[in-house]
């Protein structure tokens, strides 16, 4: 497991915000949502669309092209377009204030 | 003394407690004319076929002609906030995408493809624009048609009208309602008098707090049924007799599309004659699931106070210290009692301060033999702060208890005994040689309105 500490800072975030990093190559969706912060593989287990800019809602990312909807905390959709989850990736905050990822 | 015709039923039977009429007159607070309407045409006795709940001849009728018809309960406005937000509203084999495309405008589209005809959402959520999955036939989010990929191959559409249909759409108390019948009466018409009765609620900005779904094995009638009568609760829940009025409960139709029960709470029910103000006060409280607390803990009858007076009061303390308001217009009625309209065809909304509870029940998709219930509790919150986002909706699966459902409290427990009967019933009149079912003259009015009042619909 790698713990990265080179991400933004958390107080640049603001709540239903996505940001997109890259991170070994990986493209990483960060999320916040009711003040928490998530992280998600950035592309919709649909149709492989970026997620970024996906409306937030409660605890669910809904995909901007046609509108799947993820469960940020578990990755599990909803509705019928698709039964994968998104890979999701635990989030804490750094003693700098920023986030940090844990990757596999 | 409301100025509206009163109808006395033919008969005129009644339980021998007392009336809530009566109970009215003991309110210290002016009583507004909507409670005071008692108003229950006879309109027979003659026993239902069976077939109106179990024959799929019956359920083709009703996707022929009376789901094409009514205006019916799709959403809460708050759960489509932004605009681009849409909901996906299914009866019976029709799919409709109702979206927000203004602050204060809704569309309501129907949910298929003009190209191949794939449904365009398939759940609820958010867009910029409508864009097939299959191949990519696009629209905005007011229905205009964006295009499709490989146009050179489509000019034959050039000419064609492309636009998505529309379906009618209204709002009322937050609710947004639609109308798949261009030439349907106005929803104002069609609600009366609901509006006026509903006027010292505003449902409108009242947030939803809680929204619980279950499949239920039984025909969307008998569901809504099994909340249009309190006959039921002698057997059904015994356990609330002690603050329940059960047998003098008040039922009124008001023309075709509404009809209401007032069942008193914080009386013991007619039934129990011994049961003393504590224990009415203590139950309440305890087991109803209703009142500003459930629990009795520390609350005592005060010396030559009823239950009754002492629950409503302790409701109106602290009913207004939630919300920031005084309630001091407020009935003891409207404080405790349950007061329950149904509009047609199948959704039901409690009056309130605080808690109104909605219920709906839907076909199941093109089932006649199962239905989704659906309940959810509108709460208010204090004034001067921001409107909570609504609950997001449960689904349970059909194998759950509704008390597994923490959210509806005391109601959970309620609905577990409603739904010992409710598929019992299906599987019951399915077996029944007498091939019909018999109904109370009083007590269960609203439901012989509730199929005249289909009739209406099914023979025009």
């Amino acid at each position: 497991m790698a713990i990265t500490d080179t991400l933004i800072p958390a107080v640049d975030i603001s709540d239903k915000q996505t940001v997109p990093v890259t991170l070994n190559g990986k493209n990483i969706l960060i999320c916040k949502a009711n003040g928490e912060f998530y992280a998600v593989d950035n592309q919709c287990t649909h149709q492989r669309a970026e997620l970024t800019g996906g409306r937030i809602r409660n605890c669910y990312l809904a995909c901007p092209l046609h509108g799947v909807r993820f469960d940020l905390r578990t990755g599990q959709p909803l509705g019928e377009l698709t039964r994968v989850p998104l890979k999701t990736y635990d989030v804490s905050l750094a003693d700098n204030g920023n986030l940090q990822l844990e990757l596999d | 003394m409301s100025e509206l015709i009163k109808v006395k039923q033919q008969g005129e039977a009644r339980c021998e407690g007392l009336s809530y009429q009566d109970l009215l007159d003991n309110e210290t607070i002016e009583v507004p004319a909507y409670l005071r309407e008692d108003t229950n045409p006879y309109m027979g006795d003659e026993d239902l076929s069976v077939d109106r709940w179990i024959s799929r001849d019956f359920h083709e009728l009703e996707k022929q002609k009376l789901w094409p018809k009514v205006w019916q309960m799709t959403c809460r406005e708050e759960d489509i906030p932004e605009v681009g937000d849409h909901h996906v509203y299914e009866i019976v084999d029709q799919s409709i995408i109702v979206t927000r495309t203004g602050e204060n405008e809704i569309k309501a589209f129907i949910n298929s493809c003009l190209h191949r005809g794939r449904i365009l959402r398939d759940c609820d959520g958010h867009a910029e624009e409508f864009v097939c999955p299959f191949h990519g036939a696009t629209w905005d989010i007011n229905g205009n048609f964006k295009g499709i990929p490989c146009k050179w191959d489509f000019s034959h559409l050039d000419q064609k009208d492309m636009s998505l249909p529309q379906v009618k759409v209204d709002t009322w108390g937050g609710f947004v309602f639609i109308n798949f019948d261009q030439n349907c009466q106005s929803l104002e018409d069609y609600l009366n008098p609901l509006p006026e009765h509903f006027s010292r609620f505003p449902l409108h900005d009242y947030y939803k707090g809680a929204h619980v779904q279950r499949v239920v094995q039984c025909n969307w009638k008998v569901g809504a049924e099994a909340f249009m009568e309190s006959f039921h609760t002698l057997e059904t829940h015994s356990e609330i007799l002690t603050f329940t009025g059960d047998a003098n409960s008040q039922y009124d139709t008001f023309g075709d599309h509404v009809s209401r029960s007032v069942t008193p709470m914080g009386v013991a029910s007619p039934h129990m004659p011994e049961v003393t103000e504590e224990e009415t006060m203590r139950d309440i409280l305890e087991l109803s699931g209703r009142m500003a607390t459930d629990n009795a803990e520390g609350h005592a009858m005060p010396e030559g106070l009823t239950a009754r007076s002492y629950i409503a009061e302790t409701n109106r303390e602290m009913f207004s210290e939630l919300i920031g308001e005084p309630l001091d217009q407020a009935t003891q009625s409207e404080l405790e009692d349950a007061i329950l309209y149904m509009l047609f065809p199948n959704t039901q909304v409690w009056i309130g301060y605080n808690g109104n509870i909605v219920y709906r029940f839907l076909p199941n998709g093109d089932d006649h033999n199962s239905c989704i219930f659906e309940t959810m509790i509108l709460m208010r919150y204090p004034k001067g702060t921001q409107k909570p986002e609504p609950a997001e909706k449960n689904i349970l699966r059909p194998d759950q208890a509704f008390s597994e459902a923490p959210e509806i409290g005391g109601l959970g427990p309620v609905f577990d005994q409603d739904d010992s009967n409710m598929a019992a019933v299906q599987k019951g009149m399915i077996a029944s040689r007498k091939g019909a079912v018999s109904l109370a003259s009083y007590q269960e009015s609203r439901i012989r309105h509730l199929h005249q009042t289909i009739d209406k619909y099914l023979n025009a």
